[in-house]
């Protein structure tokens, strides 16, 4: 049993095969107020509505009754093709949601907030925003501002000026120098950075003066819990859990594993603890963490090198041509892999770098010549990864199985990796034209121009 | 979601058709269908395509399809493009593993940096902010706990979840303002927690001395515990351990005397995004029983007020690799399409929030065994499952529901929320996020 939810659009699963799925045109959908009364003129989008408007001139009204049999659950579709409700499996379930959603992504937003700025498509939506905008501001002490309360509220338990407010607070309960049960804060005087030192460990402040079965003891909380610790020294962090669930402390030491999980739990529990990422590698994540012993990297990222939009741009391929490409590599391919061709074909572009070179640098690490010559919109430097992949296949583990490709799998059929991808890479390298991976479509004229 | 063909309207026409009409080229045959765009449809057939060959190790057809993918992907392009990115990045993780012999590949320290960054716990909270899919969870249980304890003098709360206590201050604070005062509050924390982000930049010690000084200023007797269950054992010994035992230990901390259950106490248990980290497999020593279910029969059998159940509403435990690539990319195109509405393309805070759910589909897709910690149940699945571990549920009060509408209208609009039964279901343009339950042990036993 479902209920209209808050923003008025009824649900609908991902992929209802039952249910009709019916696409309105634009017109249909930004037509406001069709149902329009004979007397007063008054438009109403809905002819239920109307028909409770026209009870007030005391005129006939009707209201339809929910079929009965209601067989087929519909939903609406957007009629903008590049949009993501164009697709069924994304339909919305009620005729006013589809309606608001077009209004609202591709119609004009003709409703501006003087305060903010904010622009609404739907006059609705406006008005909504007008209630809130600005009626409410929390500011914290450290001078950001909220205008929802339990963001503020929120912040403001995790805000060092909280803390360093309470440690204030402390300094001068402590001058009072009473062992009063009314006031016994466990807390380390300073202001904390983390972590806290072992031994104080400032888990509770207790103030359960009313509770009889607390000690008084300020420090008594800790010692009397049976086999339950406060405090976890740096020792115990280390804990049964550390290869299963790593601490959040990251304090823990692991031994290198072989397996990939524990790698990653490695590289959870090795964390650095800068709060600040640049943002170069905000934007471009790079390589997985795979199985591996050593800490050395091959391949690290030149982020810098790697922002999509300072990418030059090439004429993009159309879908047809990319699968076009595509088929003719799979055919091409024997026992060399395409992705070969694929990493081969990123080096090549952009930076004009002949990346074959990258080869015998392999084992450089902190190379950048690699991601200059892989940058098109690799979403995680995938070309690097394809490309050690493809070398060590070829290069690596040259005395392994011949048969093996890229990945490895020893299935790609026979013949040398390296003989074949020599031949490969001047089958396609010189002649494959990817476009930049923010317009990978089209013509490349218009990165990341989308819906 | 659609990625049309933009730029030029007219595309390069096709130069021979009949290439397409080989039979030795699987893909070709498969993408007749996409031929003119490349839109959310199609990335589903890709990826479908790619994952049916992955089974059948029909590596040319995988590669053919991941390097259309890759010409797809961008993680700073749409939402399609980007979602995109993170299954292409899974697809090779996957890939990779197949690989017999030991790939030197380290992570590189860009994208080991994103997935391991650490934040603050201001900057955490600015994280569940971004949009109400953690909040929804917060507010309800909130809500629902502040009225299970109505009348106690003293409330424990043990919390497992992955979000390192940001729920609490608002509850804190609620507290505080009970007209009849504030009960005692206590918060109960395990000692570990799965190694998935986001992760915080302190100890859950710190956590805890946080939130008392909050609870101080508040005026609300508080206690933080940290459940330490480590016995003799050293890391080392640990981690060659089977994954199931150290699951027994973990166990091994929710036992009464663990845990301190103090009469007059109401206890709250409250689990958001856990459950599914805890395997459902049969599990050697209870009577064919799985961790998952042994864990909620230990939680019942510590008799708490109220139980709170919150986890994404989908179901990507399935075996079958297929089943979950398609799943996954059905189900969580929602947070990257919400972020789309407010955050600009290279918004830093969205590529995080981006990256996160990047490392959870890199579990469900690139992973399997024991190595693939993400098995999460839908809803309708746990409900079942609490039922048969002899849980009541417990509606929502029109309170909460009402609470829970106000938290989505300051959000974009688009956020909605429904009633399933008891359950509370966070939607994204009427489709499924995340749902809430509350339960209590029902006291009727076989």
């Amino acid at each position: 049993m479902t209920v209209s939810t808050a923003s008025g659009e009824a649900s609908v699963s991902s992929s209802d095969p039952e249910a009709e799925v019916i696409a309105l045109s634009p017109k249909t959908l930004m037509a406001t107020n069709r149902f329009v009364c004979e007397i007063c003129k008054k438009g109403f989008q809905r002819d239920q509505n109307l028909q409770l408007h026209r009870r007030g001139h005391n005129l006939p009204w009707k209201l339809r009754q929910r079929s009965s049999k209601e067989i087929r659950k519909r939903v609406y579709v957007c009629p903008e093709a590049s949009c993501v409700h164009h697709d069924p499996s994304r339909a919305l379930g009620d005729l006013t949601g589809i309606k608001k959603h077009f209004c609202r992504k591709h119609g004009e937003k003709k409703w501006k907030c003087e305060k903010c700025s904010k622009k609404y498509a739907v006059q609705s939506d406006w008005k909504a925003h007008l209630k809130t905008c600005g009626t409410k501001e929390y500011r914290c002490d450290c001078g950001t501002l909220f205008s929802r309360r339990d963001s503020f509220i929120t912040h403001r338990a995790f805000c060092d000026a909280l803390a360093e407010e309470s440690a204030r607070a402390q300094t001068a309960v402590n001058s009072n120098a009473e062992e009063d049960t009314k006031l016994q804060i466990v807390a380390t005087s300073s202001p904390p950075p983390p972590p806290p030192p072992p031994s104080t460990a400032a888990i509770s402040a207790v103030l359960p003066i009313q509770n009889p079965e607390l000690p008084e003891n300020p420090t008594g909380i800790i010692n009397h819990i049976p086999a339950t610790t406060c405090v976890n020294g740096g020792g115990s962090s280390s804990s049964v859990f550390a290869s299963l669930f790593a601490s959040s402390t990251a304090a823990v030491t692991l031994q290198p594993q072989t397996s990939a999980f524990s790698d990653l739990i490695c590289a959870m529990a090795r964390s650095e603890r800068p709060t600040n990422l640049p943002p170069a590698s905000a934007t471009e994540p790079a390589s997985l963490c795979l199985s591996s012993n050593n800490g050395s990297s091959l391949f690290a990222m030149a982020a810098q090198d790697r922002r999509p939009y300072s990418r030059p741009q090439q004429p993009g391929m159309s879908a047809t041509a990319l699968l076009h490409k595509a088929a003719q590599m799979g055919a091409a391919a024997t026992n060399a892999s395409l992705l070969c061709g694929l990493g081969v074909a990123l080096s090549s572009s952009s930076s004009g770098q002949q990346e074959s070179l990258q080869w015998n640098h392999r084992m450089e690490p902190e190379s950048g010549q690699v991601e200059a010559g892989l940058g098109l919109g690799l979403p995680c430097n995938v070309g690097a990864e394809l490309t050690e992949l493809m070398m060590g296949s070829s290069s690596l583990f040259g005395p392994k199985p011949t048969t093996l490709d890229f990945l490895g799998l020893g299935m790609g059929g026979g013949g040398a990796p390296s003989g074949g991808f020599s031949a490969l890479i001047t089958s396609i390298g010189g002649g494959l034209d990817v476009g930049s991976t923010t317009a990978p479509f089209g013509g490349g004229n218009s990165p990341g121009r989308r819906a | 979601m659609k990625t049309e063909l933009r730029g030029n309207s007219k595309h390069t026409s096709l130069p021979n058709p009949s290439l397409f009409n080989t039979t030795q080229d699987c893909l070709s045959d498969a993408l007749k269908g996409c031929l003119g765009s490349l839109d959310g449809a199609c990335i589903e057939k890709l990826l479908l395509h790619c994952a049916s060959a992955l089974e059948s190790k029909d590596v040319t057809l995988a590669q053919q399809v991941m390097w259309v993918l890759n010409n797809v992907a961008s993680s700073v392009g749409d939402p399609n493009q980007r979602l995109t990115s993170w299954f292409l990045r899974a697809l090779i993780s996957r890939v990779s593993k197949l690989c017999p012999t030991a790939m030197n590949l380290h992570v590189a320290p860009t994208l080991q940096r994103t997935w391991t960054r650490s934040m603050t716990g201001t900057e955490l909270a600015g994280y569940v902010d971004l949009i109400p899919w953690h909040r929804f969870g917060f507010c309800a249980s909130n809500s629902a706990i502040l009225k299970a304890i109505q009348g106690y003098p003293s409330v424990h709360i043990l919390d497992f979840s992955i979000t390192h206590c940001v729920q609490w201050p608002t509850l804190i604070e609620a507290l505080a303002k009970r007209p009849e005062g504030p009960p005692s509050l206590r918060i109960t924390v395990p000692s570990c927690r799965p190694p998935v982000p986001p992760l915080l930049n302190v100890s859950s010690e710190e956590v805890g001395f946080r939130l008392a000084n909050f609870a101080k200023s508040r005026d609300v007797p508080f206690e933080f515990h940290v459940i330490d269950g480590s016995s003799s054992s050293t890391s080392s010994d640990v981690l060659s351990w089977e994954f199931s035992f150290q699951f027994e230990l973990f166990l091994g901390q929710l036992s009464p005397s663990m845990l301190d259950l103090r009469e007059d106490e109401a206890l709250v248990i409250n689990c958001q995004n856990w459950l599914r980290y805890l395997p459902d497999e049969q599990w050697g020593n209870s009577q064919g029983r799985s961790l998952r279910d042994e864990f909620l029969g230990m939680i019942k059998g510590l008799n708490p007020r109220i139980v709170i159940m919150v986890d994404e509403d989908s179901d990507l435990d399935v075996s079958s690799l297929t089943s979950r690539i398609i799943t996954c990319f059905n189900y969580l195109w929602i947070p990257f399409d919400a972020l789309e509405t407010f955050l600009p393309k290279d918004s830093c805070q969205r590529t995080e929030y981006e990256a996160d759910i990047g490392h959870k589909i890199e579990n469900i897709i690139g992973f399997e065994g024991f190595q693939r910690i993400e098995r999460l149940e839908s809803g309708v699945r746990l409900a079942q499952r609490m039922k048969n571990t002899h849980f009541l549920s417990v509606p929502f009060s029109e309170e909460t529901i009402n609470e829970v509408k106000f938290l989505l209208d300051e959000h974009a609009s688009g956020w909605g929320m429904k009633r399933e039964d008891d359950m509370l279901v966070l939607t994204w343009k009427g489709h499924n996020s995340v749902f809430a339950t509350a339960w209590v042990p029902s006291g009727i036993e076989d």
